[in-house]
């Protein structure tokens, strides 16, 4: 697979590691439903057989984490975005 | 010995004749030229039989021109070089050639397992599964080695292999796959835009069917004609062209893998030239111009030697001069193979006999056969076949049946283009029924598919598609494509009709040379409810090994849809998955073998400690010095107990450098330290480190280690040296997605300190010796982290940190003058005898601290299991802390931390053994935890151990067992605080 | 000294110790040369949040160069300023031996500045042969019509991960970690024996 890093440029997926659904916030630890809303966060995932959005850190190039919108079914990949903009906060 | 080149034409062909190539077969010498194949070499001396068959030993020929090729698979090289089931027809001939057949024994003539033809009956489909049911003692016993011995065709070589390969990359716009005719002109007209071009064959020769085609392509040979192209080709600079070179497989990105045989055509690789050499080729779009594979007709005792695909009757003809017999006959079902005979015959072959199933056929193709005197039989079948290697076939006719002589049956049932690439991101082929073959259906993003791969027969159509097929490549990438002439070449019409399998012939017909697997089995399997195209394979072996069914897939869904009535493309197709042609290990492993196999990383301090005697130790990606052992010592217990008897009563020394070293810088350090470690951070002095504990998200611990606070915004954090690159990757995911919010800058800089501990009731007259500042209990308490310089004005971080226990500092320098400082604390301590140490003795000394290491770090553990539960703050969130509270990771009979002593001290105890209450069952229902780390205790001078145990600390001096089935031992345990010696830490905090 | 009559090049040599200088493979001219030219001074610049833009201009002109916060070397007589990230750069000096200070200096509280002087070990590489020995172990484009003098890339060689930048039309300088030397430096000498290769590290054999 080949991933456009916004900062490197197309690069392959060697170069990076996976982590998964990109879609999750982390929950509130204040709130009163945290322990169930943590419990979804760290290990509830939905399986999309078509576009996810998931994260991948550039391990091998700028160390930026990548917001990558894949294709589950084809490995097309049709977007990549920085998690923060060049250091700003998001 | 045969008749030199006895079946060499005078002239023509394209091979070297200035240029002989000596070669031997089963030790027989023969002589070839440059431009031979080792197929056609053997052709040209007269070898007509070459290799016994897999499962029935039966005698077989060479039965193609190229990679398709299921017969002729031979050992080749000798000694640490060699290598089993190599195609005689792409093998390209060299000096020197060593060949020797396979699946014989005692020669290929008389083989004594030729016997399994009259086995035949119960080695059909399914024999494996039918015959070796049981007793199931019998497997390891007798049937493994049986089938080890019968089965399997060449060995490989038992030596390590003693050439190298290598890996590379490359990229271009338009890749084009295959350098016949369509591949040529696609390649040409894609370059002469601009477009960068890579050009791959898996022949050493350009050109594919151009070479074995027998007229004019624009006013001048056809072989001429390809060479002029390859030679345009090669000399733009914006073109690659890589013979020799088979693109494998179609990856995702557009990535193709390809292999390069950079010197399988020479004895001995030239100096210091790869074997071999794997490609990662990068191409915005593709063309596949892999052209089709004729494919036989099965009828019975089609495998004997002499039976021959009808093209590759023409390309030995033609390319290579070579007459593969002298009397040749042809069975086929389509108008193209009466062409390539008509042209064999015109090129000095004697073509005697043609055999066609059709009732009908062009009348001028026709009166051309019998213009040259080929007897002509129409609507005729070949029935069977005799001879040791081919004398005479028996051929059904409408008025009867008859003998007909000839020692080559060429055969063609019509071709399959070359689909295989095509399929490698799921895409299934679709029928056609004009060619009656598979072509390609849904290709993978950016490859087309050119000429006759995609089912287009006929060279002038062929250089037209692949002339469009490249402009179009090009110009889908923005690049201007100047306007191209493509020569005129007039197709014949193409007819064929579809004909599979002549049924009632006699003796065994084989669908699937290689397996051997005959029409028979796939009646078998049908019979047998194995109808799926997928269990059919499974179930015959139809379509496996070397050559995946090339010859054979097509025929076999055919007779498997005559069997069921249902239709071929409703039959379905194999997928076709990478690698398209067989791939070494060596070249998938480049230069990564061996030593090589991964990087290595050496500390600053490597060089030192192999002078002082160091043994060393993979320690992950870092090489450590594992002990230091000196003349005398009989084995490594004895060192490592000198190691730290040494430290614990005076002085000693190891490089940490290995560990993880972040530097973070901000306003929010202390705020963001606080939310990964679960103790607090924020109150941090300057100047002072603090130990800490981070957990996963899903609340177990993931490292430990200790931070810094060198500056009001500046903090060095260090990690184990085995998550080092996992903790930055966990940290800047917090900061880059969970908190962008925070002020905190991250830099890696392992790589700038080396980094040395010293420990031991002396480790500070040491130290005092070599800083250049005040290192008194005052100015560097326990915990203490203070910036200065050490040998006269070398920057220096000092930390007084203890993984032993004993009073202990941790000097980072940076990373060049790591070894002088090695060497400046060993002259400092000399008078003390400080004694370096390795990563055996560290660990002897942490176990005896009681701290926790890799082994209890082992991903499954929680901080309340490793006695940190009081250490975790309430008062903040931090990552895992939700989680942690969980119901069974909160669970009080959790296995906990704790110490073991055996009750009989003499005894040693053994890491991994698990614990059992006295008079409990070893099952696993009675687990009570293990033994994670055990050491020889020089202090105490018996063994001493930490585990995990239900409920640990409540037990403290409670027996248990230690039972380890491993090993077959079991002994009585004392459960104990871990840490057995100085519990209070009077000697750090000295 | 490689033993040749085994055509291996590494025959002979230890894996954990950094080659001696010598010349490997092929005989004749090198189609590779590698040199670890004298270790610069080196520090890595990473811009506080907001302050991206600000370090990148400061950087620029306090070293004249023209410098922009995306991949690519800008280079100058003074300072070779390496963007590795957004708002991540390696400054490079041959005349500044406390680089590091000079920036804290210039960036104040805009950046965060850490020596790495030590953290690398430069190897340069000249010689036409030098893709082809690259592409041995990259897995980026760095054909030299594409891969032009001013650009740069942070990305991994043969497992190892390397900073590189093609200097000139010539000379392609590439940073690796330091404990990676001998790891590296062997991977130089399998790849470009083909070529035959020159190293000169002023060394014979350390680690």
């Amino acid at each position: 697979m080949r991933i456009p890093c916004p900062y490197c440029g197309e690069r392959d997926a060697h170069e990076f590691s996976y982590l998964g659904d990109a879609t999750l916030t982390r929950p509130d630890p204040a709130a009163a439903d945290a322990e169930q809303a943590f419990h979804d966060y760290v290990y509830l995932r939905d399986n999309p057989a078509g576009a996810h959005e998931e994260w991948w850190y550039h391990a091998n190039g700028c160390r930026q984490w990548l917001r990558v919108t894949r294709d589950t079914r084809t490995h097309a990949i049709s977007g990549a975005a920085p998690a923060r903009k060049s250091g700003e906060p998001a | 010995m045969s008749a030199t080149n006895r079946n060499r034409l005078s002239a023509g062909g394209l091979i070297d004749r200035n240029q002989t190539r000596g070669f031997s077969f089963d030790g027989t010498r023969h002589r070839g030229y440059a431009g031979d194949t080792l197929a056609s070499a053997l052709l040209a001396n007269g070898v007509r039989l070459v290799g016994r068959s897999f499962k029935y030993h039966r005698p077989r020929g060479i039965f193609s021109a190229g990679a398709e090729e299921p017969n002729a698979l031979v050992e080749l090289r000798t000694g640490a070089r060699r290598e089993p089931n190599t195609r005689a027809t792409v093998t390209e001939l060299y000096d020197g050639l060593e060949a020797t057949s396979q699946n014989r024994w005692p020669s290929l003539a008389l083989d004594a397992l030729s016997l399994n033809r009259f086995l035949a009956p119960f080695l059909g489909a399914g024999f494996y599964y039918k015959t070796f049911m049981w007793p199931a003692a019998f497997w390891e016993k007798v049937y493994e080695p049986i089938i080890r011995r019968a089965a399997g065709l060449g060995r490989a070589a038992l030596e390590e292999d003693p050439d190298h390969y290598e890996k590379a990359t490359a990229f271009c716009d338009v890749l084009v796959i295959g350098a016949g005719p369509a591949g040529l002109m696609a390649a040409l007209t894609a370059a002469r835009s601009g477009a960068r071009v890579i050009l791959a064959d898996e022949d050493f020769l350009p050109g594919g069917g151009l070479n074995a085609e027998a007229g004019d392509v624009d006013r001048q040979p056809a072989p001429a004609f390809a060479a002029g192209i390859a030679a345009e080709l090669a000399s733009l600079p914006n073109v690659r062209v890589m013979t020799r070179t088979s693109v494998f497989g179609v990856y995702d990105g557009g990535t193709y893998g390809a292999l390069e045989r950079v010197s399988d055509h020479l004895a001995v690789p030239a100096p210091f030239q790869p074997r071999q050499r794997l490609w990662r080729i990068v191409a915005r779009r593709a063309v596949l111009a892999a052209g089709a594979t004729e494919r036989p007709i099965v009828f019975g005792g089609n495998d004997r030697p002499g039976v021959m695909l009808a093209g590759a009757v023409g390309t030995y003809v033609q390319r290579h001069a070579v007459l593969p017999g002298r009397n040749i006959a042809l069975f086929a079902n389509n108008d193209g193979a009466w062409r390539d005979m008509l042209a064999a015959q015109a090129a000095g072959a004697h073509v005697e006999t043609i055999v066609d199933v059709r009732a009908e056929v062009a009348p001028e193709l026709i009166a051309a056969a019998q213009a040259k005197g080929i007897r002509v039989l129409k609507g005729a079948q070949v029935i069977a076949t005799h001879g040791r290697t081919l004398r005479s076939l028996e051929v059904a006719t409408a008025s009867g049946t008859e003998r007909i002589a000839a020692d080559t049956l060429a055969v063609s049932g019509g071709w399959s283009p070359c689909v295989h690439l095509t399929c490698h991101h799921g895409g299934k082929p679709a029928w056609n029924e004009d060619i009656a073959a598979f072509v390609p259906g849904t290709c993978p993003p950016g490859l087309s598919v050119a000429g006759a791969a995609k089912g287009i027969l006929g060279l002038g159509a062929c250089l037209r598609d692949g002339a469009e097929t490249g402009a179009e490549s090009a110009r889908a990438l923005g690049f201007t494509v100047p306007a191209h002439e493509v020569p005129e070449v007039a197709d014949a019409a193409f007819a064929l009709t579809p004909f599979w399998h002549v049924e009632g012939s006699k003796g065994a017909a084989f669908v699937d040379l290689q397996n051997d697997v005959t029409a028979k089995d796939v009646g078998i399997a049908h019979k047998e409810g194995f109808r799926s195209v997928e269990l059919l394979k499974r179930y015959t072996t139809l379509g496996m090994a070397t050559d995946q069914g090339r010859t054979s897939n097509v025929t076999g869904l055919a007779i498997m849809a005559s069997l069921t009535g249902a239709s071929i493309p409703e039959t379905g197709t194999t997928i076709f998955r990478p690698p398209y042609t067989p791939v070494s290990m060596g070249a998938l492993a480049g230069h990564h073998r061996g030593k090589d196999f991964r990087p290595v990383r050496l500390t600053p301090t490597h060089e030192w400690a192999r002078a002082q005697g160091a043994v060393f130790i993979e320690t992950g990606a870092w090489l450590r010095a594992q002990y230091f052992p000196r003349a005398g010592e009989k084995d490594w217990l004895e060192t490592v107990t000198r190691e730290v008897t040494a430290v614990r009563a005076s002085v000693g020394l190891i490089d940490v450098s290995t560990f993880g070293k972040i530097d973070l810088q901000g306003r929010d350090v202390g705020a963001f330290l606080d939310r990964v470690y679960i103790n607090g951070f924020a109150a941090l002095a300057v100047g002072k480190a603090r130990y800490g504990v981070m957990l996963r998200e899903d609340g177990l611990v993931m490292d430990d280690g200790t931070t810094a606070r060198l500056s009001p915004e500046h903090y060095v954090m260090t990690t184990t040296t085995a998550n080092a690159a996992k903790v930055f990757q966990h940290l800047e995911f917090c900061l880059q997605v969970l908190w962008p919010e925070l002020d905190v800058a991250l830099s890696s800089i392992s790589e700038q300190w080396a980094q040395i501990a010293i420990a031991g009731p002396r480790a500070r007259d040491v130290l005092a010796r070599v800083a250049d500042g005040d290192v008194s209990n005052a100015a560097l308490p326990f915990m203490g982290a203070v910036e200065g310089t050490v040998m006269d004005g070398v920057k220096a971080r000092l930390f007084r940190l203890s993984f032993s226990g004993e009073l202990g500092f941790e000097i980072a320098v940076p990373a060049r003058h790591g070894a002088a400082l090695a060497q400046a604390l060993m002259q400092a301590g000399e008078t003390f005898g400080i004694t370096p140490y390795g990563i055996e003795a560290l660990g002897v000394m942490r176990i005896e601290k009681g701290h926790v290491s890799g082994s209890e770090l082992s991903g499954q553990t929680t901080a309340g299991d490793l006695g940190f539960g009081r250490m975790a703050s309430t008062k903040k969130d931090y990552i895992g802390r939700t989680m942690a509270a969980r119901p069974g990771l909160a669970d009080p009979d959790r296995p906990a931390f704790v110490g073991f002593r055996p009750v009989d001290l003499s005894r040693r105890l053994r890491a991994g053994a698990h614990f059992l209450n006295r008079g409990a069952a070893p099952e696993t229902a009675n687990d009570q935890g293990y033994m994670t780390s055990v050491a020889y205790s020089p202090h105490l001078g018996h063994w001493i151990g930490l585990g995990l145990i239900t409920r640990g600390p409540e037990r403290l001096g409670e027996r248990v067992r230690a039972y380890d089935p491993v090993r077959g031992e079991e002994i009585e345990v004392e459960i104990c605080a871990p840490g057995f010696i100085d519990p209070e830490g009077v000697r750090l905090r000295g | 000294m490689a033993d040749h009559s085994s055509h291996d090049p590494l025959a002979g040599l230890r894996f954990d110790r950094v080659p001696p200088s010598g010349t490997y493979g092929a005989d004749g001219e090198p189609g590779v040369t590698v040199t670890i030219p004298e270790t610069p001074f080196i520090a890595l610049v990473v811009a506080r949040n907001g302050f991206a833009e600000s370090v990148t201009g400061r950087l620029g002109r306090a070293f004249g160069l023209e410098v922009a916060d995306r991949t690519g070397a800008a280079i100058g007589a003074a300072a070779t300023v390496v963007g590795t990230g957004p708002g991540r750069f390696l400054v490079l000096s041959k005349t500044e031996p406390d680089l590091a200070g000079t920036l804290r200096a210039l960036l104040g509280s805009e950046a965060a500045v850490s020596e790495q002087d030590d953290a690398y070990v430069t190897f340069d590489l000249a010689g036409e042969k030098t893709p082809d020995l690259l592409a041995k172990g990259a897995l980026i484009d760095i054909d030299p019509r594409v891969f032009l003098p001013g650009d740069a890339a942070t990305t991994v060689i043969a497992h190892i991960g390397v900073t590189l930048w093609r200097v000139d039309e010539a000379t392609w300088r590439l940073l690796v970690a330091r404990s990676l030397e001998a790891s590296f430096t062997r991977f130089l000498i399998a790849s470009g024996a083909a070529f035959g290769l020159r190293l000169e590290n002023g060394t014979a054999g350390r680690g």
